[in-house]
């Protein structure tokens, strides 16, 4: 399975990203999945979040995830973006690619890899 | 032993640093060593059961033998996404 992780303060581009995703060959489905910035939290207006990481727990604990999906789903690629640092309203906080074979798996896996994330990957947010 | 504590998130503010370091007998175990640390931090206290704690970059078992150059992580629920 090939993999790509990436934890930065740059902006996702995200049809750059599409834009660059490999030839489908054998991969038949790609699942895309953007977490954006909502203009609220819990009940009150924001203008952006910052987001902290222990970016090298962060990095390892996505390695694991990632490792756990190839032992389960027949995944041929995972790209993952997640931005640190100050992210507006409405721009992209995480950024994720599952290409599989079929459409089941690629589903599985992505939902699979955000579920994961937000139980053990040291990622942090503020409102502000 | 000495042994590096690392605080992220607003548990910093908590604590009032972003790391110590506490000294530790030879394989005191990770339970025994994060309740030296609450109590140490009593504004932390009142999240130990929530707190996430990692040796090194891994989420391990409360019986784990602290080995000298260990650096435990205390930290909130995490909020990726």
């Amino acid at each position: 399975m090939e993999r790509e992780l990436l934890i930065s303060v740059d902006p996702i581009d995200e049809l750059e990203l599409v834009r660059n995703r490999e030839p489908g060959g054998k991969a038949g489905a790609a699942v895309y999945f953007s977490g954006i910035v909502r203009d609220t939290e819990t009940n009150q207006t924001i203008l952006a979040l910052e987001y902290e990481a222990f970016i090298p727990m962060a990095e390892h604990q996505f390695r694991l995830i990632f490792d756990e999906i190839e032992r389960r789903w027949p995944i041929f690629s995972i790209r993952l973006i997640h931005r640190i640092g100050h992210v507006p309203v409405g721009e992209c906080s995480l950024w994720v690619e599952v290409r599989a074979g079929h459409r089941a798996e690629a589903f599985a896996a992505c939902q699979h890899l955000i579920d994961q994330m937000k139980k053990v990957v040291p990622i942090w947010k503020k409102a502000v | 032993m000495q042994i590096r504590i690392q605080f992220f998130s607003y548990y910093r503010e908590l604590a009032g640093c972003p790391e110590t370091t506490l000294e530790f007998p030879e394989q005191t175990e990770l339970r025994t060593a994060a309740a030296q640390v609450f109590q140490q931090f009593p504004n932390l206290a009142p999240f130990h059961k929530s707190t996430l704690i990692a040796v090194g970059y891994d989420y391990v078992s409360p019986e784990h033998h602290l080995q000298p150059g260990d650096v435990i992580s205390f930290f909130p629920p995490v909020q990726g996404g």
